[in-house]
């Protein structure tokens, strides 16, 4: 136990000391409040959108409506691309700045300030998504209450829609991290995440279709979201279920997570 | 205690460090003297454990710098003012950096005050002055109270009254019986400041002695005269075994080898007339000059 102790105790201290890092900077807060920005604006938007056109649809157009997909792809759409900013800063702000000299100069266990890192981004992004994957589910349904279209959490994959979608917004960050501890270089870290999950989708549309519809279950982009937020209308062609999806990403997440300290280890300050 | 041995640092085909072997001693201001570009920054890197040595070792109080428990009670480091976050406040700034090494927020406003910026301390450092900078670089080095320091370069870009201060600061901690390691490559920084010297150019170590002992490497002590008749006096001063050279000026010499009493006898007794008589002490910046002419010359050979 005691040894157990030791060891855990320069973890648990670096720990602190990134979280001081993370809540003394402004620019944490400003991505962090666009990225709640982004999806209730989204959310918000969408809601009285259809609020708006709700007494002339159809009833076929009805059904289909999947309020639980539309409330909370905002943070889906555009949290992944402001979590992504934050997740590569945590990172490359650190080497843009200098600031990992030092850094390692009072931790020079760079594997434990590596974990440290990852695990306060980690957490903080984590809690963030969940209250804004939440947050604008129930805002959704207080906008939609006079359709009686909201969903509800008991729903068949309402639940599971919710909780991907912060999950999704959390690997991305992570996958920025990862590309971030690589190049090092903030443009490079954002142009590669952006590139990754905006444009590889785009990119394979151009490739025959059999392989389109082979590949696009590996690629970010709107089938795989679509999979893993739909809550109505079955399974997605050509892809995996929502949590396969999701276990795609993670597994990227993870290799670029692992690429990324290997590189911190060996690589000179 | 610094200790090196081999150390040996590549970048591509270049050796920024060349088989260095040293050690730094506790309780002295060991003075790091080269150039620009000789391979200070690049030891003083490799001695914290920043970049791999290609080759060699060095060791921090008998282990490498990454294995040392909490280092910052062990060694205070300042290599790059500039290496800080500029959003950050200048209190989180440390804060954050003492809670690595579990130390307590006390000490931050103590060292706060210390480097005198505490009026400061709330203010994100992007807004500070270079010398400003340097001593919050200089509070983070001491929030371990540690008894080895390490300074890169320290006055550089400093008004008088920051060089005064660091000076001071130094002297005061050698003063305490700390380990101080400063490199620059001002020579006449290190007269004021070192007691013991470590050379190097190109990566190479040229010395590693005492500041004294440095001087004396150099050419020595020299006598400059100016005389109208300097035929006669230098003929009477290379028979007393003497080595005469031109002065920079017409009618001046420069003699080695004796005293300037010495000459001002040989000259009385000869009834030679002298203009002006002075000893010219060789300066450090002189004697490096003579080391590192010569080990280029060496290398090119």
């Amino acid at each position: 136990m005691t040894s157990l102790t030791i060891a855990t105790r320069p973890a648990a201290r670096t720990i602190h000391s990134e979280l001081t890092k993370v809540r003394s900077v402004r620019s944490t807060y400003w991505t962090l409040f666009l990225l709640v920005l982004a999806s209730i604006a989204w959310c918000v938007s969408y809601c009285l959108g259809t609020v708006h056109q709700w007494p002339t649809m159809s009833a076929q157009d009805r059904a289909g409506f999947d309020a639980t997909q539309d409330t909370i792809l905002g943070l889906v759409l555009l949290g992944q691309l402001v979590i992504v900013v934050l997740g590569a800063l945590m990172i490359t702000a650190e080497y843009s700045t200098g600031m990992v000299r030092t850094s390692l100069t009072v931790m020079p266990r760079r594997g434990t300030l590596y974990a440290a890192k990852a695990a306060v981004f980690a957490a903080v992004s984590l809690v963030l998504s969940f209250v804004t994957s939440f947050g604008t589910f129930f805002l959704g349904r207080i906008l939609l209450a006079s359709t009686h279209a909201g969903a509800s959490l008991s729903q068949p994959g309402v639940l599971r829609s919710v909780v991907i979608s912060a999950l999704y917004v959390e690997v991305c960050g992570l996958f920025a991290f990862g590309i971030g501890a690589l190049v090092r270089n903030t443009a490079g870290a954002l142009t590669l995440a952006f590139g990754f999950l905006l444009l590889l989708s785009e990119l394979i549309r151009t490739l025959p279709v059999f392989l389109h519809n082979d590949l696009t279950r590996w690629v970010p982009g709107g089938d795989a979201i679509n999979s893993m937020t739909a809550t109505v209308g079955g399974q997605i062609p050509h892809t995996f279920s929502a949590w396969g999806e999701l276990a795609v990403f993670a597994g990227y997440a993870a290799i670029l997570l692992l690429l990324g300290a290997v590189q911190f280890a060996r690589r000179d300050a | 205690m610094i200790e090196a041995r081999g150390l040996v640092k590549r970048y591509g085909s270049t050796a920024a460090a060349n088989d260095l072997s040293f050690t730094i001693r506790p309780g002295l201001v060991t003075g790091f003297l080269g150039p620009n570009g000789a391979g200070k920054t690049t030891t003083m890197r490799l001695i914290l454990g920043l970049d791999y040595p290609s080759a060699g070792t060095v060791t921090v109080n008998g282990k490498p710098y990454a294995q040392l428990p909490d280092p910052m009670h062990e060694v205070g480091a300042l290599l790059d003012a500039g290496a800080v976050h500029g959003g950050r406040a200048a209190c989180n700034h440390l804060l954050c950096l003492a809670q690595t090494n579990g130390i307590s927020r006390r000490r931050v406003d103590e060292v706060l005050g210390l480097v005198g910026l505490a009026d400061v301390a709330g203010k994100r450092s992007r807004g500070f002055s270079l010398g400003m900078r340097q001593r919050l670089g200089i509070a983070a080095a001491l929030l371990g109270d540690p008894q080895i320091l390490m300074f890169d370069e320290p006055v550089n870009g400093l008004d008088p009254e920051g060089i005064l201060w660091i000076r001071n600061l130094m002297r005061s901690l050698a003063a305490e019986g700390r380990t101080v390691l400063v490199s620059s490559h001002l020579m006449s920084e290190m007269e004021y400041t070192a007691d013991h010297l470590l050379v190097i150019g190109r990566g190479r170590l040229i010395a590693d002695c005492g500041m004294s002992e440095f001087i004396a490497r150099g050419s020595g002590q020299a006598v400059l005269v100016r005389t109208p008749q300097a035929d006669a006096l230098g003929r009477a001063v290379t028979t007393a075994g003497a080595s005469v050279s031109a002065g920079p000026g017409p009618g001046e010499l420069e003699i080695r080898g004796l005293t300037q009493e010495q000459v001002s006898d040989l000259a009385f007794a000869r009834g030679i007339r002298l203009y002006h008589l002075a000893a010219t002490r060789v300066s450090l910046e002189h004697a490096f000059m003579e080391l590192t002419a010569d080990s280029v010359e060496y290398r090119a050979a």
